[in-house]
């Protein structure tokens, strides 16, 4: 396991490597220096201002210099000369987009699961149908169509919510719903089928013979069994539940690290594009490593490699 | 079976604990009064930023010399109580008002001013809006560095700063007087090197040769090591008499050098909170100091930055509201609907199809009222490129555009077609207007400088930055020169920056520009169009309006020095290097309730005039029936 686990890291650092090297290099190759469009200076004071941020230095000076300040998790100021540092946009964005994408998540596998195991005990019955129309319904439907849609309900018609912005729990509700939509509905897809797969087997025919009462059968004997393909799309969901993050804060006006991705990319700040692609790289391996566990403990047939 | 309930509940308390932490760390009381910036502000120091979001915040928590009266912008006591001015018009006296407080207590004093001013021209701090001082005498050679200075002049050196000491600080100066500037043959200003450029100081009556470096290097050992040499500031006129006196000695006499006084980018900075937290840090909501009616309390990176009532500014007890949110929501949609549902006061840009259908019924609206703004929206045409180097070919660009069209189609407040570059509206001058739109006139026009019907003419791009608006407006304008003119026509948009930097190039042949006045006179206007001005960007150049622009610059009399700016707007009219499209008009929504927000010129609006009226006691000073 030990083994298992360092493997993993070595390819993280090596991934991270690779993403800040391409990116510094992106960075340099644009034409333009970020005092471009400011007034003519004098020359002395534009070099003297250059080499202030070290931009007078020969490439792979600068190359070291900035990889040694990203090894101490210094990602320095935005390109586009603004004051507040890249750690401090992540210092603020990163606790509100988690806390968006963990309540995303939550909501995604509870209704999935529940309408996914309701679908499959009812097999052919119109719940099925129902739950299952629905499902591709919140699967093909782009989330910023939900948001529209929901906003206009939720925050005009019947004021519940709040349209947009961040400060209380209430704020979350809509961003979250829409960015968990397609996933609940993946999610009981894949519940559905992995529970229909595990009701025609042996064990559980044993059991209803046995008399168990047919919660119980689901809950103990096929829940448990069913819920691995579920918990292995989990890592590429949280991926999609992050890029998918990018969309909904700005369409709810969340302050999240998604909103200055999209700002970044845009304005081409490659500082803060850079910091973040290294912090999402991050998440992203961490997430599956935790889904790589989370699988070793439900299943006791996977074993460590 | 325990182990994966275990990990389950584990996971469960986890996610739940997560949310919590972070809403809890977010929660934020509701603000008094909310208004939608609109975007996330580059900076709180008021040298080094030029837009008007920043200038909405920077403007409620500093105050100038003046302040500028929020319905008619006259100027009007701010830091300073009182001011004299001198029969010349070139010398102010100004007189700081001793109750003036900085946040951490310290008094507003006259050195305040020249610290803020000296730092705001000083070439380092490479403020863009150093020009808007560059009125006072000699603070423009002062900017331009080694530039700006010969032999003879006095000068001061200033030397780097010893080690670990916060970059914001001044090195040590020594003052000499400047014998020779020795620069090296075949000099690269773009690539230079220290050592590059000597000046020649003679300090005490002994000759020092020093060079821009903070490294020594392998440079020549009789080289001395400074920060920059600048023309001596004592030369420049801008001084303290005593603790509470500042005298400005201008160049010239200008008219609207009290209204530049009340413009952001003069504001004070506090000299101890900038040399001890150093840049950027200094204007952290944790460190910064300000002496204005707000102080800011809470910044949140594209969410929020929160302002609470200053409990040292002298004017305290007018100030009605205690907290201010400015939203960074740059979504108009968003802007929108939070507006609509009460969360937000004022929004400064609706979304153009809400305003189209609000306006379309004609009637009066209690929290929309378009009014008048100073500003233009036009097209630069190249002139360094054929054919639109010929005078003749600009005008029947001009002529051929249907701009009643446009500002129906594409805009949609109520703006009014331009034929001007000076928006019409001040009192005192009347805009030059070019002759009528006349496509036949246009035709002839072409014909003659032989291109009959669009014949030979080589294709027109149309280059501007990304925005939905520009785009309606482009189209429209190819469509209709096509239509006239029987040429081809392309549009291309590029990121903002990227379109700048064409136009500073002069890469491109028609290319979209918007310019609002800094100060209400129409100098602001037509200096841009100078030879080489560093706005014309059209490489139009013309001997009689330069001289006209230099002539005004120093007419004592306010009715000739308006006249020739006229006479030079009249000139730009019939040369036509631009293409004047539309007049700007504000498009604020505001909620009924709100007051002390009025429709002006320059569409500024303070942050400290605004109070609060629910149950509507007294007349709005925004909506048409209210306050005109």
């Amino acid at each position: 396991m030990i083994i298992f686990i360092f493997k993993r890291l070595a390819w993280m650092v090596l991934t991270l490597w690779v993403v800040f090297t391409v990116s510094f290099f992106l960075m340099r190759s644009v034409p333009g220096g970020p005092f471009d469009g400011e007034r003519d200076l004098p020359p002395e004071i534009e070099a003297n201002l250059l080499r202030r941020y070290h931009l007078d230095e020969p490439l792979w000076k600068q190359y070291g210099r900035e990889l040694w300040n990203v090894t101490r998790f210094d990602l320095g100021f935005p390109f586009t000369l603004g004051e507040v540092s890249v750690n401090q946009m992540v210092r603020q964005g990163f606790p509100i987009s988690a806390a968006l994408g963990l309540m995303a998540l939550t909501f995604a596998i509870l209704v999935g699961l529940t309408a996914g195991i309701l679908a499959a005990v009812t097999r052919g019955a119109w719940t099925d149908s129902a739950l299952m129309a629905v499902a591709t319904i919140g699967i093909t439907l782009p989330n910023f169509v939900v948001a529209g849609i929901l906003i206009l309900l939720f925050a005009f018609t019947f004021p519940l919510f709040p349209a947009a912005g961040w400060g209380t729990i209430g704020h979350l509700a809509l961003p979250a719903f829409c960015l968990g939509a397609p996933y609940a509905a993946e999610v009981a897809r894949i519940t559905r089928t992995s529970m229909l797969d595990v009701l025609s087997q042996d064990h559980i025919r044993t059991a209803e013979a046995k008399g168990l009462p047919k919660w119980r059968v689901i809950t103990r004997h096929a829940l448990p069994t069913a819920l691995l393909p579920v918990v292995s799309f989990l890592g590429p969901a949280a991926a999609g539940i992050l890029t998918g993050s990018i969309v909904i804060e700005s369409v709810f006006a969340v302050p999240g690290i998604g909103s200055h991705f999209v700002k970044a990319a845009e304005v081409r700040d490659y500082t803060v594009a850079m910091g973040l692609v290294l912090l999402y790289t991050v998440i992203l391996y961490t997430f599956n490593f935790i889904v790589d566990l989370a699988y070793a403990v439900l299943d006791p047939r996977v074993e460590w490699k | 079976m325990s182990s994966r309930l275990n990990f389950s509940i584990l996971a469960v308390v986890l996610t739940l604990t997560g949310v919590a932490w972070a809403v809890y760390h977010g929660r934020l009381p509701p603000a008094d009064f909310t208004f939608n910036n609109a975007t996330e502000i580059k900076s709180l120091d008021p040298a080094l930023v030029t837009g008007v979001p920043e200038g909405r915040i920077i403007e409620g928590i500093y105050e100038g010399l003046v302040q500028l009266h929020p319905q008619t912008r006259q100027p009007q006591p701010g830091a300073a109580e009182r001011w004299e001015i001198s029969d010349d018009k070139l010398t102010y006296t100004f007189h700081i008002r001793k109750n003036a407080v900085w946040t951490n207590s310290d008094p507003v004093t006259a050195h305040d001013f020249v610290y803020s001013l000296r730092r705001f021209i000083d070439p380092r701090t490479a403020s863009q809006y150093a020009y808007q001082a560059w009125y006072a005498k000699n603070a423009k050679r002062y900017t331009l560095g080694s530039a700006g200075i010969k032999p003879g002049d006095p000068v001061e050196v200033e030397l780097n700063l010893e080690p670990g000491e916060v970059e914001t600080k001044r090195g040590k100066l020594l003052h000499g007087t400047l014998v020779e500037i020795i620069e090296r043959e075949g000099m690269d200003p773009k690539k230079y090197q220290p050592g590059d450029r000597v000046l020649v100081v003679e300090i005490d009556g002994k000759q020092h040769k020093f060079t821009s470096s903070d490294k020594r290097g392998d440079l020549p050992k009789d080289l001395e090591l400074c920060r920059q040499v600048l023309l001596d500031f004592r030369e420049v006129g801008i001084r303290a008499v005593d603790d509470h006196t500042l005298v400005t000695e201008l160049a010239y006499p200008t008219p609207f050098w009290l209204q530049l006084m009340g413009f952001y980018p003069l504001f004070p900075v506090n000299q101890k909170c900038i040399e001890e937290h150093g840049a950027p840090y200094w204007t952290y909501p944790e460190n910064i100091v300000t002496n204005g009616a707000y102080d800011v309390v809470l910044r949140r990176v594209r969410d929020r930055v929160r302002l609470a009532k200053s409990d040292t500014y002298w004017d305290r007890d007018n100030v009605k509201l205690n907290t201010i949110d400015a939203l960074a929501v740059e979504q108009q949609t968003t802007g929108y609907n939070l507006y609509e549902l009460g969360e937000v006061d004022w929004i400064v840009d609706p979304p153009p199809v809400v305003l189209r259908e609000k306006l379309k019924s004609g009637e009066s609206l209690d929290d929309l009222n378009p009014s008048r703004q100073f500003g233009t929206y036009y097209y630069l045409l190249n002139t360094t490129r054929p054919p639109l180097n010929d005078p003749r070919v600009r005008r029947a660009l001009v002529l051929a555009l249907d701009r009643a069209e446009i500002t129906r189609v594409a805009t949609g407040a109520g703006e009014q077609p331009a034929r001007s570059l000076v928006p019409p509206g001040l009192p005192q001058y009347q805009s030059q207007m070019h002759p009528e739109e006349n496509i036949e006139e246009a035709r002839r026009l072409f014909a003659e400088a032989g291109y009959p019907e669009g014949r030979g003419f080589p294709r027109l791009e149309i280059l501007y930055n990304t925005h939905e608006q520009h785009q309606t407006v482009a189209e429209l304008v190819r469509k209709q020169w096509q239509r006239a003119l029987g040429i081809t026509v392309v549009t291309r948009n590029q990121e903002w920056p990227t379109v700048l930097d064409a136009q500073n190039q002069l890469k491109f042949d028609v290319s979209r520009r918007s310019w609002i006045g800094d100060y209400l006179d129409p100098y602001t206007f037509l200096d841009m169009f100078v030879t080489g001005g560093e706005n014309n960007n059209t490489g139009w150049s013309n001997a009689k309006y330069d001289q006209l622009i230099t002539d005004a610059k120093v007419e004592p009399d306010e009715q000739n020095r308006l006249a020739m700016l006229a006479e030079a707007e009249r000139i730009l009219m019939e040369e036509l290097p631009i293409v004047p499209i539309y007049y700007y008009v504000s498009r604020n929504m505001v909620k009924p309730h709100i007051r002390g927000f009025y429709n002006n010129l320059q569409d500024i609006h303070p942050l400290r005039a605004i109070w609060i009226d629910r149950e509507g006691e007294t007349p709005s000073d925004y909506a048409p029936g209210g306050g005109e």
